[in-house]
C-alpha cells in the first residue's frame, strides 16, 4: 500500500474518487429513504414536505410489524424455499456446466442453446399451467413445489456462469495432483473445487436473490396464509385493505426486514464474491 | 472422479424428487380426511382485504366450531391479487376454498361459468327478500341464486366547512348546485393553495364518477334481446360525462390518470410552513372536498396524539362535515355502492360445512355486529345497527339509491381490462365525449357478453 | 480411444430432469392452450375448442399488440443499453477510485441490489409521487416549480421513471461483474501503453474493451433477455396511475389479457409468439457467441 501512495496525488483519481461519492449518494439514497422512512409515523411521511432526517422517530413501525407474528414463519418459508432452491440449483447447474465445458458430445450445442432460450419463456403466461402441474401432484402451498420452479427458473442462468469457471480450471491439475498420490476424489476436493468455490459463490448469490424475491410465480402457489414468503407477506402491508389506510411506515419497516437476510447473507459471501464475478466474468 | 459426481447428482435428483412425491399428505392443508362427513367438516373462508374486523372472524370461527364441531379456517385474501387466485383455485376440488368473498363487481363472472353452487333452496332462510337487491341480482343466473350480499358501504361526500363557508356556498340539495359550488370554491380558492381543487376526484377514478352518469339517468350497459350492450354513447349517458368534465376542468386539479386510492389525503392539513411574510400555507392540504366510502372518516381529522404517543387522526366536526351527493329529483344521486358478495365454491367437496356458514354469516347476530363494525349489513332489517351518528346517517341514505355495475357475465374481463380507467381519463383530459364513447363502446361490447 | 461416453449425459441428467418436471407441463399446456379458445368457463371446466391459428392471426392483425412489441423492444434496448454503459462508468471508476471511495460505492451497490423489488418499487413510487414526492419538491426547491406534476400521465415520461427504476436495479450486477472483468487487466500492460503514448481513451479502446469484451456481451445479452420480460416494476408503476393501453409492455399485456381479461387463449399464443421473436431478435447475435464458444 505504502508503495501506491504516490497515486493518491494524481488529480484523476481524486475526480474518480469524488465521481464516485456521488454516485454512491444515488444508488443509497432509495436504501437511505426505506431507512429513514421506517422509523417515522404515516402522517409526516404523507406530507408534501419531505422529512430528511428521521429525527424523533421511533421502532414503533417495527414493533407493530413483527406484533402480528406472520414475519418469522414467512422469514422460514422463505429460507427454505430459498436455501433448497440454491443447493440444488447449484449442484446441478455444477454438473451441467462440467459436462458441457470438459466434454465434447452429441447434443452439447442444443443443450446450450435450450438453457438459453428457456430464458425467454415469457413466464405471465404459464402460471396457469404451473398451478395445475403443482396441483396434481399435491404440492400447492408446498415448499419443495415451489423450490422446484425456482429451481428450473434459475438453472439456465446459473449453467452458463459455472460453465465459464469450470472451463477455467485446468483439467491438467487434478490430473498432476493424481499423480501425486490423490484419490480422484481427492484430487478434486483438494485441487478443482477451491478453485471453483467463488464461482459457486457468485452463481450462489445470483440464484438467492432470485429465490428471495420471486414474487408473481408464489402469488400463485402459495395461497393459503400459513405458506406465505417473505414478498408475499410484504404485499399484504401494502394492499392492506379497502377500509383501512395503507401505513407506508410499516410498510418501509416490512421492507427493510425482508432485505436484512440479504444483506446478511451478502456479509457471510462478499469476499468470495467479487473474486467470483472476476473469474466467471472473463472466462465466459 | 467424473463418475463419482454423476452418481451424486443422479442420487440426488432421485432424493428430489422421490420426497417431491411423499411430500403432500403431511402438508396440504386440503388433504383432509374428515371430507366425507357430514358434520365436524373443516372448512376454510377467503375473505378478501382486512374489512372484515378480527372480532367478526373470531365470531365466525367460534360459532362454526359450535354448529358443527368442525374447524373453520379464514385466509384473508387482498383484493389485488384476487381475480388470479380465485381463477386457479376456485376450479381445483383438491384445493378449492370453500367459502368465497367476491367483489360485488366480480360475482357475475364468476356466476356465469360455474363457479359457485346453486343455493337458491336457501335464499328464503338466509334472508330472502330482505337482502339488498342489487347485490342479490349480480350474484343471480337465470334465477338462481350463486352469491348473496355480504356487506356494502356506499360512496358519498367528506367536504371542509371552513373551506365552504369562506367561498360562501352552501351544502347543495341539488346536483346542480353541487357542480356550481365546487366550481365556485376552486375559482375562489380562500386560502390561496396552489393547484387547489373544490372537488378532488381522479381522472381514472370512474367507480365515483358514474354518480354523475347515473344521476343523469344514464348506465354503462343495458340487456336487450340476450345481449349485453355497452351504452357509453346513450344521450343521458353522455350528459353525465359532460357534467364531470365540466367539473374536471373547472373544479379539479387531480391528475388524469389518478384513480380513487386515498383521496382524504388531500382535505386533511398535513402539514403547515410559515412564509416569510409570515403567513401559513398547508401544503399538503388540497382539497374542500372528496367522494369517498364511509370507512373514509377514520382518515381524516386532526393530528392529535393517541395514548402510544403516535399521531391519528381524530374527526372534527368543526371543521369537517359529511352529505350525501344529491340527484336533481330530490332524492339522493344514485351513487355506486361499494361492498362484496359471498358464495360456496361449486367445486368444494365439503358443501354441508360451507352451508352451515352460510347460515352463520347470515344470522341476527353476525348481521348486527357487522353494522356495529360500521360495514352495511347485506339484511335490511339490521341496517339500524350502523347506529345513528351523522356516518351511519350518510351511508343508509346514500345507499338507499345505489347502483351497481352491470351484471353482465363479462364485467370482471371489463374491469381486468382497464378500459374504463382510461375512458374516464381520456374524458377528465378534455376529449370529445362523443366520439370516445363510440370508440369504448366497440371495444367494451364484446367484452360483456364473455366468452 | 472411441467410445460412447456416458458420464456427461449423467451429469446433465439432473439439470434435464428438473427443466423437464418444472417447465415440459407448463410449456406444452402453453402450446395447446396457444391453439384453442380458452376462456374463464373452459378453465372451469368446459371443453376447450380448437381453433387452430386463429389465435396468431388474431395477434398478427392486432395494431395494439404490434404497438406493444415495438414499445417492448425498444424499451428492452434502450434499457439494456444504458444499464451496460452505465455498469461499465461505474466499473472504471471504482477501478480509478480511492479504495474508500471504491468500498463506499460497492456497499452501495450491494444495498440497492439486495432490496427487495417490492420495496424497491414501494419507494421509488413515493419519491416519483406527484403530490408529495421528494423529487418534485427537489425540483421545485432548486427553481423548477414541480409542484403536482404527474411523473406517470405522459407514456414518455412513465417510461423515463421506468427506465430510472429498472437501471438503478440493474446496475449492480453489471457493474460488479465488469469490474471483475477489469481487475484482470494487468496493470503492467497498461502502464506499458502509457509509457508508449497511448491516451486514456486509445487504452480504454484497444486493451481494456478487448479483455472485457467476452463479460460484456454476456452481460449485454441477459440484461436484453431480462428487460425484455420487465413485468413487476411496470405492472406496479401502471397500478400507480398511469395510462394502461399507451404504457403496457410485453409483460403486463400478456399477464392481462390472460389472467385480467380471462382470455388465457390469447394470452398463450402471445406467450409463443414473444418466445420465437425473441428468438429471432437474438439470433444473429447467439450465433456469433456460439461461434467465439467453440
Amino acid at each position: 500500500m505504502a508503495a501506491k501512495a504516490k497515486d493518491k496525488m494524481r488529480p484523476g483519481k481524486a475526480a474518480a474518487s469524488a465521481a464516485a461519492v456521488v454516485l454512491t449518494l444515488i444508488w443509497v439514497f432509495p436504501v437511505y429513504w426505506m431507512l429513514s422512512s421506517s422509523l417515522l409515523p404515516n402522517t409526516v411521511l404523507t406530507a408534501t414536505t419531505p422529512t430528511f432526517f428521521p429525527a424523533g422517530g421511533s421502532l414503533n413501525n417495527f414493533a407493530a410489524v413483527l406484533s402480528s407474528g406472520t414475519f418469522f414463519a414467512a422469514l422460514g418459508t422463505s429460507l427454505a424455499v430459498t436455501l433448497i432452491a440454491v443447493f440444488f440449483c447449484l449442484l446441478f447447474a455444477f454438473c451441467a456446466a462440467l459436462a458441457i465445458s470438459r466434454y465434447h458430445f452429441k447434443g452439447r450445442t442444443s443443450f446450450v442453446l435450450a438453457v438459453l432460450f428457456i430464458q425467454m419463456l415469457p413466464a405471465e403466461g404459464l402460471f396457469i399451467a404451473q398451478y395445475k402441474l403443482l396441483s396434481s401432484a399435491g404440492l400447492l402451498n408446498n415448499v419443495l413445489g415451489l423450490s422446484v420452479l425456482y429451481v428450473a427458473a434459475v438453472i439456465p442462468f446459473t449453467v452458463w456462469m459455472l460453465r465459464g469457471f469450470v472451463a477455467g480450471v485446468p483439467a491438467d491439475l487434478e490430473e498432476a495432483a493424481m499423480v501425486d498420490g490423490c484419490s480422484r476424489t481427492g484430487a478434486f476436493f483438494r485441487i478443482t473445487f477451491p478453485l471453483l468455490a467463488p464461482g459457486l459463490v457468485a452463481s450462489g448469490v445470483y440464484a438467492f436473490l432470485q429465490a428471495w424475491n420471486e414474487f408473481t410465480i408464489a402469488l400463485v402457489i402459495m395461497q393459503s396464509e400459513a405458506s406465505r414468503t417473505l414478498p408475499l407477506w410484504l404485499r399484504t402491508f401494502i394492499q392492506a385493505s379497502a377500509t383501512r389506510e395503507t401505513d407506508w411506515g410499516q410498510v418501509m419497516a416490512a421492507s427493510t426486514l425482508v432485505a436484512v437476510p440479504v444483506i446478511i447473507f451478502f456479509l457471510l459471501v462478499q469476499g468470495r464474491m467479487t473474486s467470483g464475478l472476476v473469474a466467471g466474468a472473463v472466462k465466459g | 472422479m467424473k463418475r463419482t459426481i454423476a452418481m451424486a447428482a443422479l442420487l440426488a435428483v432421485g432424493a428430489l424428487t422421490l420426497s417431491a412425491c411423499g411430500g403432500p399428505a403431511a402438508t396440504t392443508p386440503a388433504a383432509d380426511p374428515s371430507a366425507a362427513e357430514p358434520a365436524g367438516q373443516n372448512i376454510t373462508l377467503w375473505l378478501a382485504g382486512g374489512d372484515t374486523p378480527d372480532a367478526l372472524r373470531e365470531y365466525l370461527k367460534t360459532e362454526y366450531n359450535k354448529a358443527t364441531g368442525g374447524t373453520l379456517t379464514i385466509e384473508e385474501q387482498s383484493w389485488g391479487d384476487l381475480v388470479a387466485k380465485l381463477t386457479t383455485s376456485l376450479p381445483d376440488a383438491a384445493n378449492t376454498p370453500d367459502v368465497v368473498e367476491v367483489g360485488n363487481t366480480q360475482s357475475p363472472t364468476f356466476t356465469n361459468v360455474g363457479a359457485f353452487a346453486d343455493i337458491s333452496d336457501m335464499y328464503a332462510e338466509l334472508g330472502g327478500d330482505k337482502l339488498l337487491q342489487s347485490f342479490v341480482e349480480v350474484g343471480k343466473v337465470d334465477g338462481k341464486n350463486y352469491t348473496l350480499p355480504y356487506y356494502f358501504g356506499s360512496r358519498y361526500m367528506f367536504y371542509r366547512k371552513d373551506v365552504w363557508k369562506a367561498a360562501g356556498v352552501e351544502v347543495p340539495t341539488t346536483l346542480d348546485e353541487f357542480n356550481k359550488a365546487v366550481v365556485t370554491i376552486a375559482e375562489k380558492n380562500p386560502n390561496n393553495i396552489k393547484d387547489f381543487s373544490g372537488f378532488f376526484i381522479g381522472g381514472q377514478d370512474w367507480r365515483n364518477g358514474i354518480s354523475w352518469v347515473f344521476a343523469n339517468g344514464g348506465d354503462l350497459a343495458k340487456y336487450e334481446n340476450g345481449q349485453w350492450t355497452s351504452t357509453l354513447s346513450d344521450p343521458n349517458t353522455i350528459k353525465g360525462l359532460q357534467q364531470l368534465q365540466d367539473i374536471q376542468k373547472a373544479a379539479s386539479n387531480a391528475p388524469s390518470t389518478a384513480k380513487d386510492e386515498s383521496p382524504w389525503l388531500y382535505i386533511n392539513d398535513s402539514d403547515a410552513v410559515t412564509n416569510d411574510d409570515g403567513t401559513v400555507t398547508e401544503t399538503s392540504f388540497n382539497a374542500a372536498t372528496i367522494m369517498a366510502p364511509g370507512w373514509a372518516h377514520w382518515s381524516i381529522g386532526d393530528l392529535v396524539k393517541n395514548d402510544e404517543g403516535t399521531e391519528v387522526r381524530q374527526w372534527n366536526s368543526d371543521k369537517f362535515g359529511v352529505f350525501v351527493l344529491p340527484g336533481n329529483d330530490g332524492k339522493p344521486a344514485p351513487v355506486f355502492a361499494g361492498g362484496s358478495n359471498i358464495g360456496i365454491s361449486a367445486a368444494s367437496q365439503k358443501q354441508e360445512g360451507a352451508r352451515e356458514l352460510l347460515k352463520i354469516i347470515f344470522s341476527a347476530e353476525y348481521q348486527q355486529l357487522l353494522g356495529q363494525n360500521g360495514l352495511g349489513p347485506a339484511n335490511s332489517d339490521y341496517t339500524s345497527a350502523l347506529g345513528d351518528d351523522e356516518f351511519a346517517k350518510a351511508l343508509t341514505e346514500s345507499a338507499s339509491n345505489s347502483k351497481l355495475t352491470p351484471a353482465a357475465p363479462g364485467w370482471a374481463t371489463v374491469e381486468g381490462s382497464m378500459k374504463l380507467e382510461e375512458f374516464f381519463s381520456k374524458v377528465s383530459d378534455g376529449g370529445d365525449i362523443a366520439a370516445l364513447a363510440a370508440e369504448y363502446d366497440a371495444i367494451i361490447t364484446p367484452m360483456l357478453n364473455g366468452s | 480411444m472411441k467410445r460412447i461416453q456416458i458420464t456427461p449425459y449423467a451429469l446433465l441428467t439432473p439439470a434435464i430432469v428438473v427443466l423437464l418436471a418444472a417447465l415440459a407441463y407448463p410449456v406444452g399446456w402453453q402450446f395447446w392452450t396457444s391453439l384453442t379458445k380458452y376462456g374463464l368457463k373452459q378453465q372451469f371446466g368446459q371443453p376447450p375448442e380448437f381453433v387452430g391459428a386463429e389465435n396468431y392471426a388474431a395477434v398478427f392483425t392486432n395494431p395494439e399488440i404490434w404497438g406493444v412489441i415495438g414499445r417492448s423492444v425498444a424499451f428492452c434496448l434502450v434499457n439494456a443499453v444504458v444499464t451496460v454503459l452505465i455498469g461499465m462508468g461505474l466499473a472504471l471508476l471504482m477501478n480509478a477510485a480511492a479504495k474508500a471511495a471504491r468500498l463506499a460505492l460497492q456497499v452501495a451497490m450491494l444495498l440497492a441490489w439486495a432490496m427487495p423489488v417490492v420495496a424497491a418499487m414501494t419507494v421509488w413510487l413515493w419519491l416519483f409521487n406527484w403530490h408529495h414526492g421528494v423529487i418534485n419538491w427537489l425540483l421545485t426547491q432548486a427553481g423548477v416549480d414541480m409542484t403536482g406534476h404527474n411523473w406517470l400521465e405522459d407514456p414518455l415520461s412513465f417510461y423515463f421513471v421506468a427506465t430510472v427504476i429498472v437501471v438503478w436495479m440493474s446496475v449492480p450486477f453489471v457493474a460488479f461483474s465488469i469490474f471483475a472483468g477489469l481487475t484482470q487487466v494487468a496493470p503492467e500492460i497498461l502502464e506499458a501503453a502509457e509509457v508508449d503514448g497511448a491516451t486514456g481513451w486509445q487504452r480504454f479502446r484497444t486493451i481494456i474493451i478487448p479483455m472485457i469484451r467476452p463479460v460484456l456481451m454476456i452481460v449485454l445479452l441477459l440484461q436484453v433477455i431480462w428487460d425484455l420480460r420487465v413485468f413487476t416494476q411496470i405492472q406496479m408503476l401502471q397500478d400507480a396511475g398511469a395510462d394502461y393501453t399507451s404504457t403496457n409492455l410485453l409483460g403486463t399485456f400478456i399477464y392481462r389479457t390472460g389472467v385480467g381479461a380471462g382470455d388465457f387463449g390469447m394470452a398463450a399464443a402471445m406467450s409463443v409468439f414473444v418466445l420465437v421473436l425473441t428468438m429471432l431478435l437474438s439470433a444473429p447475435y447467439v450465433r456469433s457467441l456460439m461461434k467465439e464458444e467453440n
